[in-house]
């Protein structure tokens, strides 16, 4: 049976207007997230993964500019939403966590405050619920003493303390779709898997959909139903997670995984190729296949034509001219 | 927050003392006091030598600036030689000539508070725009005028061409009412104060412009780093409406770094307040220091930078306070 599509984006395009040129941070990506579903949005630094997400939400601060696509959010596209529209949806029918909870909650206000605000922008609730609400989902996201906790101020908190009241303020109106823009990132690795295990317990029961956004593909395979693989600002693998764990074709991805051998290394029983070199420079990109001067299988087409994102398997679409193959190297 | 109070006016003690002997040691660094009475033929030597020795101005530093520390907090009469009046003290005199300093640069300072932060923030939020050139134009024209010249440009302008006020002086000597010549003092208190406002319009103008250009722009740039902090990209993230990004989310933490710049601005509006006294001839403070300072009047000189000193630091207090209050970070460090 199919399930239901809750967002679908659609060949969406985000640029830069800068000084030095045209900065596509966003060329061309298209993703689905059914509901209840996640997804996990993965790629190096810079490759366009928070300002998707800011797509999403419209919060694209100028000089940037959403120019072109769709995005089908329960049957509606967003880019033709009012302002006004949009600031109903976002908090509450759209949620966003961020990277740093040290900056993202507002240092002069306390943190029930802060959770409370939402809820009062979107619910027509009175100030004594909202807080009786708040207090609850401190005690949702495992604060302890959360009635104490009301009135703190974030610098009070520990960092892993802070990302729970974000999560709290992010759930506080049940969302249908939660996008974590590397929540854990910042944290060290204990209370990482702390707040993972909160999101993924979260997830199942209010039933939200999350747009997990990572660089660290071990993540991805803990928390995700499927993964998009993002480099320069365009899909390069898409397919559920278990395939692409399984059975990589984007020799980006098969660097990427690198990084976690355990998953891998058995198979190819050989050192895997890393990838060399950086992201190029937003202003001079390669002709051709963007991955090129970086990728070992790398021939002539790629450093002239730039690939389209195919179907290699069923569900499995990757953008690359020679896709490498796992189980037959091994076979 | 009492705590924080009592701790941090207890600190001032201290400060204060320091002050206190820094300046003195740099005021008796102005010469001997009495040396002017050496060429006149009057006084006789042994009375200047009785007279020094009667302001101890023969003992050692130290002891000195005791005396003139238990002199000034309990004044005892007729100890000035040049500004003061036979049996009147400097605190007598600086407390007759102060009312009016305080009123115009208290008024300046409000009124460039109240024009600078809601200017700079209207900047910072069209950044860019016409208005925010424009603002920009005339903070860099306010910052950059000596106060003396456009105070002497304004008195040119509105009270030599134009006449709508005076030229010089904080009121009138007397008024004319139904007919009848009636002393300054004897008039009305709305008449008083009416007057006294005409006459300080210019200079209180002149004091304005000099601190609202700094300001506006330092609240512009305030503004305009905080509209970028991830805080208020979660404000709007929770869809708050922009009136309450800006105003409840952005403004209150821009606005933390400008309640010091304002507490650190009191001496430059002293100093500020000195120059536009003597080019609008009142009778503060300001010119009774320049007086002081240029007649060489040790004890008057030295009343006032203790006065000066007074108001710089409790204008720091109160910064730090208002500081505390606005950003909950400071109480508990
Ligand atoms: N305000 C901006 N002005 C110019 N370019 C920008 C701006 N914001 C983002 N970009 C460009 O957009 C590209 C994608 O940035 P984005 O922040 O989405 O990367 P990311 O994948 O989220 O990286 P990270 O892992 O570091 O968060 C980058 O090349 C960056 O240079
Ligand atoms: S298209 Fe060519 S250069 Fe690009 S990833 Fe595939 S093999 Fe490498
Ligand atoms: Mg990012």
């Amino acid at each position: 049976m199919e399930k239901e599509v809750l967002l679908e984006v659609k060949d969406l395009r985000t640029y830069f207007y800068t000084e030095d040129g045209v900065v596509r941070a966003v060329d061309g990506v298209s993703f689905t997230i059914h509901k209840g579903e996640v997804l996990g949005l993965v790629g190096e630094s810079g490759c366009g993964k928070s300002v998707t997400s800011l797509s999403i939400m419209r919060l694209v601060d100028a000089p940037g500019k959403i120019v072109g696509g769709q995005i089908i959010f329960k049957g509606e596209d967003l880019l033709k939403k009012s302002e006004e529209e949009m600031r109903k949806i976002r908090g509450s029918e759209i949620a966003m966590i961020f990277q740093e909870p040290m900056t993202a909650l507002n240092p002069v206000y306390t943190i029930g405050d802060q959770i409370m605000e939402a809820i009062l922008t979107h619910q027509d609730v009175n100030e004594e619920e909202a807080k009786k609400q708040t207090i609850k989902l401190l005690d949702l996201v495992g604060i302890p003493d959360p009635k104490k906790r009301f009135n703190e101020y974030p610098h009070e908190m520990s960092g892993g303390m802070r990302q729970r009241a974000m999560i709290a303020m992010a759930i506080s109106c049940n969302p249908d779709l939660l996008i974590s823009d590397e929540a854990t990132t910042a944290l060290d690795v204990t209370i990482q898997a702390q707040i993972l295990e909160l999101m993924k317990d979260l997830q199942r029961k209010i039933g939200m959909a999350i747009l997990f956004i990572t660089h660290d593909l071990a993540l991805v395979a803990e928390m995700t139903d499927s993964v998009a693989v993002t480099y320069t600002g365009k899909i390069v693998e898409y397919s559920d997670v278990r395939s692409i764990f399984k059975n990589p074709h984007h020799p980006y991805t098969y660097g990427l995984l690198e990084s976690i051998p355990s998953l891998l290394s058995e198979k190819t029983k050989e050192p895997l190729p890393a990838i060399e070199g950086m992201v190029p420079s937003p202003y001079r990109m390669p002709k051709g296949c963007h991955f090129n001067p970086r990728c070992p299988f790398a021939t002539d087409i790629c450093r002239k034509e730039m690939p389209e994102l195919k179907e290699v398997e069923p569900n499995h679409l990757v953008r690359c001219f020679h896709p490498v193959n796992v189980k037959e190297e091994v076979s | 927050m009492r705590n924080y109070l009592i701790r941090r006016s207890l600190e001032l003690i201290p400060v204060l003392f320091a002050i206190a002997f820094v300046s003195f040691w740099l005021v008796s660094k102005m010469g001997d006091p009495f040396a002017v009475l050496v060429l006149n033929p009057h006084v006789r030597p042994e009375d200047i030598q009785r007279l020094r020795h009667i302001w101890h101005w023969d003992d050692p530093l130290v002891v000195r600036f005791w005396y003139w520390l238990k002199d000034f907090v309990w004044p005892r009469q007729g100890w000035g030689l040049s500004t003061l009046a036979p049996g009147q003290t400097a605190l007598q005199l600086i407390s007759r000539r102060i009312p009016v300093t305080i009123a115009f640069s208290s008024t300046s300072l409000i009124a460039a508070i109240i024009l600078s932060i809601p200017l700079g923030v209207y900047s910072a939020l069209r950044q860019y725009s016409v208005a925010d050139y424009i603002l920009t134009f005339f903070a860099f024209f306010g910052m950059s005028m000596p106060t003396f010249w456009f105070g002497i440009m304004l008195i040119y302008l509105f009270a030599v061409k134009l006449h709508w006020f005076p030229a010089a002086g904080y009121h009138r000597a007397f008024f004319i009412i139904k007919g009848v010549p009636v002393m300054f003092d004897k008039a009305p208190r709305w008449m008083q104060f009416l007057d006294e406002a005409w006459h300080l319009t210019l200079p209180i103008t002149v004091l304005t412009v000099f601190q609202v250009g700094g300001w506006l722009r330092y609240m512009r740039s305030s503004m305009l780093e905080v509209k970028s902090m991830d805080y208020v990209r979660t404000a709007r993230a929770k869809g708050l409406p922009e009136r309450t990004v800006i105003y409840k989310h952005a403004f209150r933490n821009a606005v933390i770094p400008i309640i010091t710049l304002i507490g650190l601005s009191f001496p430059g509006l002293i100093g500020g307040a000195m120059i536009t006294e003597t080019v609008f001839a009142i009778d503060g403070i300001g010119r009774l220091t320049y007086n002081a300072v240029m007649s060489q009047d040790v004890f008057v000189a030295m009343a006032l930078i203790m006065i000066f000193s007074i108001l710089v630091v409790i204008g720091n207090f109160l910064a730090d306070i208002f500081y505390a209050v606005a950003d909950p970070r400071i109480r508990y460090s």
